[in-house]
């Protein structure tokens, strides 16, 4: 009885995945994991944009970069080969997470990362049964040791005239990638950069006052990753303390980053201030 | 017993860190004074080296960053167009004992023959003393010294971060764009970059 459920449900997930080839994208080995393309719905439809996914699982312990990979590594580049008509934008990322080993902190993902890639769709695509997109990526993947890979990826889908249909199964991890991605902080917030002495304070007024904080350097070598961000609440928001980079030797004139509240994460770009 | 050792490693490590804090080198300032033990069973002083150009090469050899540039003859090449040139070039190893690229005397010695690399001497820095001096990040991590004993450079070995050997060819070189400056007179024109590789693999 066990064994013809058991049949029954490899039977049916064989057909889902006959009848749907678009979407059986392929995962290929990268260094430790594997990623695949993934696509949020089941057709294209000429003028109307559109994203896809870089799906990047990895093995326990490693992990990939953030765009700044902060004190080591290096981001996955991306080559797209797409149909005429498409065209691809830069990568969304997602906030990384600050990891830590031999004194050092990169910036990077562990597990499981989607990252949303935007594509543009001319209206002068013409409808047709399969259209490729694939991609060539250059990576590394770090735990204690490094290794780079390297791997092609394709999606096949259709161009129709038709409204694209969502593809159910990707629903999930497209939303929570998104939730990742840094917004615009609300316009009543108000940021300031002081650089006094050795740190530049990042000011942030949200009208309530703020316990913990994290600041993503966008430039690299600005500020010493590895040296902890002393948040300073106020009563209507707080101040971090971001101790400057060694090899900073000249003033800079903005501060950019992701700045992390909870599990909330927004873009700064503010004017920096010497006060001494 | 056990607690005494935790606690010496614990006093050791916190000096580590704050010396590394008060004292990690500067482009512009004094270059750190170290003395290394190297693989060739020499000793070298930073002092006794004044009137000369010093670069410092942090290496690991089992790091895909360090690889491009020894596989592809790009490291050994520089080593011995410089040295030619009166520059004291030191590789400097400070992984920890357990982590990759830690090595012997000897295993670092029939490294430095099989490759035919030609720095004038390899430092072997387990402790990591000498890269928190520096801030050494990654592998490769580049430092040059002027003849002052000035920190003249400090970053990347050139501005193609990358693991392709084929990234080689055409890349600018930092090093030897700010040694030839720096030879001629002129100021460095580049003399902060971030550098590029595996992180180095310090105890802690």
């Amino acid at each position: 009885m066990k064994i013809q459920a058991i049949q029954i449900v490899r039977l049916a997930l064989i057909l889902v995945a006959v009848g749907n080839p678009a979407l059986q994208a392929l995962s290929t080995a990268i260094p430790h994991g594997t990623v695949e393309l993934v696509a949020e719905h089941n057709s294209i439809q000429p003028g109307n944009n559109f994203q896809v996914g870089l799906k990047f699982q990895l093995e326990k312990g490693w992990h990939i970069y953030w765009i700044n990979p902060g004190d080591a590594g290096q981001p996955p580049r991306v080559t797209w080969n797409l149909p005429p008509g498409l065209s691809a934008g830069d990568i969304l990322w997602p906030y990384p997470k600050a990891l830590s080993a031999f004194s050092l902190v990169d910036f990077g993902y562990e597990d499981e990362v989607l990252l949303l890639v935007p594509m543009q769709a001319s209206t002068s695509l013409k409808p047709t049964a399969q259209t490729n997109l694939s991609a060539d990526i250059k990576l590394i993947v770090c735990q204690d040791v490094c290794i780079p890979g390297k791997t092609s990826l394709s999606l096949s889908l259709p161009v129709t005239a038709q409204a694209p249909a969502a593809n159910t199964s990707a629903r999930v991890s497209f939303e929570s990638a998104r939730q990742k991605i840094p917004k615009p902080a609300p316009a009543s917030w108000k940021f300031s950069v002081a650089d006094r002495k050795d740190s530049f304070y990042l000011n942030v007024v949200v009208g309530r006052p703020i316990k913990e904080a994290f600041f993503f350097p966008l430039e690299e070598s600005q500020i010493e990753n590895a040296t902890p961000q002393k948040v300073l609440p106020s009563k209507s928001g707080f101040a971090v303390a971001l101790k400057k980079s060694r090899q900073l030797t000249k003033p800079i004139q903005r501060l950019r980053g992701v700045l992390l509240l909870g599990d909330k994460a927004y873009n700064i770009n503010a004017p920096v201030a010497r006060t001494n | 017993m056990k607690r005494t050792i935790l606690q010496t490693s614990l006093v050791l490590l916190t000096i580590i860190f704050l010396v590394s804090q008060i004292f990690a080198a500067k482009v512009g300032d004094p270059a750190p004074l170290f003395t290394g033990n190297a693989s060739n069973g020499k000793t070298y002083n930073l002092s006794n080296l004044q009137g000369k150009f010093v670069v410092l090469e942090w290496h690991n050899q089992g790091c895909p960053y360090t690889e491009k540039h020894y596989d592809s003859g790009n490291m050994q090449k520089l080593q011995k167009e410089w040295t030619g040139k009166g520059v004291e070039w030191f590789t400097v190893i400070s992984s920890a004992q357990g982590t990759q690229g830690y090595v012997s005397s000897n295993d670092e010695n029939s490294y430095l023959s099989k490759m035919k690399a030609a720095p004038t001497a390899a430092l072997l820095d387990p402790s990591g003393q000498i890269g928190h001096m520096y801030g050494a990040k990654t592998t490769p991590h580049m430092f040059i010294i002027n003849p002052k004993g000035v920190l003249i450079y400090d970053g990347a070995i050139d501005d193609r971060p990358t693991t392709d050997k084929s990234d080689i060819n055409g890349a600018k070189n930092y090093v030897s764009l700010a040694l030839e400056e720096a030879m001629s007179g002129k100021p460095v024109s580049t003399a902060t970059t971030r550098p590029y590789g595996c992180s180095v693999k310090y105890s802690n």
